[in-house]
């Protein structure tokens, strides 16, 4: 009997759909997330991605608590890079209350975002190897994000939540040793980038598990309103801090890095290369950082900013982070959206997931790099 | 293009839509007339390069929250020590014009033009209802069913409007000025 007579001959078979549930407990969702699927032998028919595990609701604590309280609420958004969460609500808080920052704040905030840019970074190139079935670079890159981690604490006392960010400016100046321990550290990194891609993003089993795999279009990507590297990895070149620039950015030489396809592994990259551009900003704040205070002057200790709206965004490790403020003149907040990246980039899972085999969807959960602190509020 | 040149572009299509009395700081700020006027508004910004939906959200202007049930130790001076008496309470400010309405916000982003508008809508608190943007802006369909869980917004052609945010037990709209917060069992 040759091979097609003896298939022939099996009767078709009858595959019933099934219904899996991922998460919400499951390492790979990197937080409390939980999707629904149905697949039909290995193949998704149907993808409902369960959130709100997380909800704390920040936006209603806000409209209860003084402007200075609410930075420690942003703290608990992405927790994983907070710096760009302090950051936006102090900018569209001052933007209410007619302050300015001081210009060494603002070079001390571009530098901390983008070190927190590298941490959080860092943070996703280690587990989304775990996610593809490689543990060895997640050592190397957590080596690397303990040193971030580690100035950070030197500078406010804190490893994750850092409330260091505040209105008018920042809590504390830097010292000339974490300055001197910080170009220590950007030595020492550099050449580990390098490393990472001969580790992980060149690494044939990790380049089949991902290349062409989740395909978003730029279409696509501009219709789900993706940002960050999710959106710049289909080959839109958009970047808050060209388009929109806050904190002085436009002083800086950067480059806005694209994927081509909008495969995993092109956001995976784009996020790789985005730290040799985050290093080469740091590196730009250090060599200019100027002199003076890091507070301005007139931030009251109850702001009651005058009746308005303000609306601040900033280009946070995820993507587009915004926050609109209404205030009525009162102590609090009267209103506080968060527009969160991590929310819109993972909206589009609904879509994308279906027809791809169960084995990609980590491929594609992890590649989106949410953080379900800042999906949920 | 300049806010004032995107204003009259817009105006000389659709003449009713007026800049708001209170802009949001830096950006163009327009408001609506009637939610019919939505999907047209929307449909032609997204010709003219606005097909970028950065944010759909909702106010209510009803009045401030009784803070009271939200924080233990209202402290508004966070310099003050522990256990001081408090020196502000959160209350509602004289002069300033609260209303039974909700306004439902959404801003348009040009990568193009490197510019962001902002669009408003009034409706009434008791019927909240609006056209969803779900087939303009895939992004919509979530946005949507956050305001619609948190704020009680229907918008009229969503394909799937249910709760996204809050757990199916939970009675009410949250971010409502008027929520009052049900003890369930979770509390304690």
């Amino acid at each position: 009997m040759t091979s097609e007579a003896a298939t022939a001959a099996i009767p078709a078979l009858r595959s019933d759909q099934l219904f899996v549930n991922l998460g919400p407990q499951h390492p790979s969702t990197h937080g409390v997330l939980r999707v629904g699927l149905t697949i039909e032998g290995e193949v998704i028919v149907k993808a409902v991605p369960d959130i709100g595990y997380l909800h704390r609701g920040t936006e209603k604590l806000a409209e209860a608590r003084g402007y200075h309280h609410c930075v420690v609420l942003t703290d608990r958004w992405d927790y994983v890079a907070s710096m760009p969460n302090n950051l936006v609500f102090c900018l569209a808080a001052e933007k209410l209350l007619g302050v300015k920052a001081t210009p060494r704040a603002d070079a001390l905030r571009v530098m901390m975002c983008e070190l927190n840019r590298i941490a959080s970074h860092l943070l996703f190139v280690g587990t989304y190897g775990i996610d593809i079935g490689a543990f060895t670079p997640f050592l190397y890159a957590f080596r690397e994000r303990e040193m971030i981690l580690d100035l950070f604490e030197m500078v406010c006392g804190a490893r994750l939540t850092y409330n260091y960010i505040r209105l008018g400016g920042v809590m504390v100046d830097v010292t000339p040793e974490w300055t001197a321990k910080l170009k220590e550290f950007l030595e020492y990194f550099k050449p580990k980038i390098d490393e990472y891609d001969q580790l992980l993003s060149y690494n044939p089993i990790f380049m089949a598990r991902t290349q062409g795999v989740g395909l978003i279009t730029a279409a696509e990507a501009v219709s789900w309103s993706l940002s960050g590297p999710n959106l710049r990895g289909s080959g839109v070149v958009y970047d808050a801090r060209k388009a929109d620039p806050y904190c002085g950015y436009e002083n800086y030489d950067f480059d806005v890095v694209v994927g081509k396809e909008g495969s995993c592994w092109d956001r995976y990259f784009c996020r790789v290369t985005e730290m040799r551009q985050s290093v080469r900003i740091v590196e730009q704040v250090l060599a200019k950082l100027p002199e003076g205070p890091v507070m301005a002057a007139g931030v009251a200790k109850i702001p009651k900013p005058a009746p308005g709206e303000a609306y601040a965004h900033v280009e946070a490790a995820r993507g587009d982070l915004g926050v609109h403020l209404v205030s009525d003149g009162g102590v609090s907040p009267f209103r506080m959206h968060v527009r969160a990246p991590s929310f819109l980039n993972l909206a589009i899972l609904q879509e994308k997931l279906v027809g791809m085999k169960i084995s990609d969807v980590i491929a594609l959960l992890g590649s989106t790099d949410i953080v379900l602190g800042e999906v949920d509020r | 293009m300049t806010q004032d040149e995107l204003l009259a572009k817009m105006q000389k299509k659709f003449p009713k839509a007026a800049k708001t009395a209170v802009q949001v700081k830096d950006y163009l700020t327009v408001s609506l007339p009637s939610k019919d006027d939505l999907i047209p508004v929307a449909a032609w910004l997204k010709k003219e390069g606005f097909d970028y939906l950065d944010m759909l959200t909702a106010v209510d202007y009803l009045g401030p929250v009784d803070m009271k049930g939200y924080i233990r130790q209202a402290n508004f001076n966070v310099f003050l020590p522990e256990g001081a008496a408090p020196q502000a309470e959160s209350a509602a400010v004289a002069g300033y014009a609260y209303r039974p309405v909700l306004e439902l916000v959404w801003a348009f982003v040009s990568m193009k033009d490197k510019a962001r508008i902002f669009v408003k809508l009034e409706v009434p608190r008791d019927a909240a209802r609006a056209p969803s943007l779900s087939g303009l802006f895939k992004s919509a369909d979530w946005q949507e069913r956050e305001v619609f869980d948190l704020f009680g917004v229907v918008y009229d052609g969503h394909p799937n409007l249910t709760k996204i945010l809050t757990p199916d037990f939970l009675q009410g709209h949250p971010l409502r000025k008027d929520y009052v917060h049900i003890k369930d069992r979770y509390d304690e």
